[in-house]
């Protein structure tokens, strides 16, 4: 657990799912919040992981995710 | 290369394809570093954009996943699909067609099974500490997406309420969020064959296993995304099609798979859970919205050694997405509407998935298209699919959009349409009403015949037929031989 905010539901507590390395070296952390389950690299461009940078259309509620529909309901 | 034939009908796997790729100039291996995001993103819009051309591409250095291969627009041109049937670079797309029809129902599938030690997919095995990270050079396709997307894969499965079935057996297309090391979401709706399954499952409370192959023999990729009937085999369609033997072997959890796929994860499904999946950018080129879907927990991966991760970009098009069913959607239209209607001379329903359809056609009588207009929209895919039908002659090539605006310039009144409202739809159609639900458009650009007063207007005749598209592609060839 970590205290990283998601860029998408800005809940803090995402987990590290991998590290990927290059010679020994970590170059990148993937992370995914458990919250929303928004799945991002830290490598990748702001706009797409940083909250205050991202476009507020692809935001998740995380006080009313009751609103995302349940697919193949019986 | 004169053995084009007989070298489509020997590839048994992606790795024979990519060399078959390679060896006319349409695969190219990318060795300069490159990050996951955006880079490999990137390159792949930037080759799609030749959707006659382009090669596949082959990346062996994205950073932070060294010794890592990734393969993109395996399927991503006209090009590319020749070679898969046997035919040369610069075959045309109408030539395409009429070579995928013309196979139509003509060849019998070719089955072999090869005992699970021998198959090259289960080469390396890991059942437990299962990371798919590990496995798989994964990147973010669309910069928005909900998460890492697997949009290739081919999933195979039994039908949970007769296991034993070989031809319930669905092998399908789906997307699939990866949602932690060892899971991952699938999406997919009530009237597709795993949507059925997984509702079968959960209200029966029995279990549902599949297998997630990854990088596969060519062929399969191409007919699993085809619309044929719930009880046909598609490892049969496909063997039949290309008229080739395809090898399956069992995976670990007992069904049907490639044997010579470069990657399979076998997984169970989770009863009831749902997990929230999304957005992802779509076929429409607008991303889906956020659901929550069922989740499928990974039991074990196969691979074979240094294996090639096969992925597919797909957005708003041209994208390999648009060239890899877009054949393979028209042709069982075609098919189907010609049991009914022998006048039906072509299909194009390459338009995103077939939202837009041109169906070209002998008019019996006024009003005939309309007819089998309306036929077209009762076939498996043309129910949840076509949305727009354009209805056009004989003497119009559906696949030359010049000629059919051509027919719609001088062929449609603006009375002469079908809205037929609150139908079924896609429901990733952004235009929808609500999702699911949505109208249908049928414009019928044919020409006026008996009992409609207005006669056809008099027609000028330019020459036409083979001996015009031989001296097109002459010209074409002298055009490029200029340029050398």
């Amino acid at each position: 657990m970590t205290t990283t905010v998601c860029g998408r539901c800005k809940s803090s507590g995402a987990v590290t799912d991998h590290q990927g390395r290059q010679d020994g070296a970590v170059v990148w952390t993937i992370l995914r919040c458990p919250t929303c389950n928004f799945s991002w690299r830290d490598s990748e461009p702001a706009r797409a992981i940083d909250p205050a940078a991202r476009s507020v259309d692809f935001a998740v509620d995380a006080d009313d995710l009751q609103r995302y529909p349940k697919i193949l309901q019986q | 290369m004169n053995d084009l034939p007989n070298r489509a009908r020997s590839i048994s796997s992606l790795r024979d394809f990519l060399e078959l790729l390679e060896d006319s100039g349409q695969a190219i291996t990318w060795s300069d570093p490159v990050m996951p995001e955006p880079g490999v993103r990137n390159i792949a819009v930037a080759a799609s954009r030749d959707a006659n051309g382009a090669p596949a591409i082959v990346f062996d250095n994205i950073t932070g996943y060294p010794g890592k291969r990734l393969a993109v627009g395996v399927h991503g041109s006209w090009d590319n699909i020749a070679l898969l049937l046997g035919r040369p670079k610069g075959t045309t797309i109408r030539e395409l067609f009429f070579e995928i029809a013309g196979r139509w129902g003509d060849q019998e599938a070719q089955i072999s099974f090869v005992p699970e030690a021998q198959a090259p997919v289960h080469e390396c095995r890991l059942e437990q500490d299962i990371n798919l990270y590990d496995v798989l050079p994964v990147y973010r396709i669309n910069e928005y997406d909900g998460g890492f997307y697997i949009g290739k894969a081919s999933v195979a499965s039994r039908d949970p309420l007769d296991p034993d079935n070989f031809g319930k057996q669905n092998v399908g297309i789906y997307r699939l969020q990866i949602q932690g090391p060892d899971s991952f979401t699938l999406m997919t709706i009530p009237s597709h064959d795993m949507g059925r399954q997984i509702m079968a499952a959960e209200r029966e409370g029995v279990p549902l296993k599949i297998a997630v192959m990854l990088g596969n023999h060519p062929g399969l990729a191409v007919f699993a995304a085809t619309p044929i009937g719930y009880e046909e085999s598609e490892y049969s369609y496909a063997s039949a099609m290309m008229g080739a033997p395809i090898r399956l072997t069992k995976s670990g959890n007992g069904i049907d798979i490639l044997a010579d796929s470069e990657i399979v994860i076998e997984a169970e499904l989770q009863l009831g859970e749902r997990e929230l999946e999304g957005p992802f950018g779509e076929f429409p080129g607008s991303y889906s919205g956020v659901r929550k879907a069922p989740i499928f927990k990974v039991t074990a991966v196969s691979h074979r050694r240094d294996p090639i991760f096969e992925n597919i970009y797909i957005g708003r098009g041209w994208t390999e997405h648009d060239t890899l069913i877009g054949l393979h959607t028209s042709a069982p239209i075609y098919a189907q509407l010609r049991q009914s209607f022998p006048e039906v001379t072509a299909v194009n329903a390459l338009y995103q998935h077939g939202l837009t359809g041109i169906i070209s056609v002998k008019n019996r009588m006024a009003g005939f298209a309309k007819t089998v207009a309306l036929r077209a929209l009762s076939t498996p895919h043309g129910v949840m699919y076509l949305k727009n039908l354009i209805m056009v002659d004989a003497d119009v090539d559906p696949f030359d959009l010049n000629q059919v605006m051509w027919a719609l310039s001088t062929r449609t009144r603006a009375d002469d349409i079908i809205v037929l409202p609150n139908m079924p739809a896609v429901p990733i159609d952004p235009s929808a009403v609500i999702p699911g639900k949505g109208h249908r458009l049928i414009i019928d650009a044919t020409s006026y015949l008996p009992p409609d007063p207005v006669g056809e207007a008099h027609l000028v005749t330019p020459p036409t037929g083979d001996e015009i598209d031989a001296l097109s592609k002459r010209i074409r060839e002298m055009q490029l031989g200029a340029l050398s």
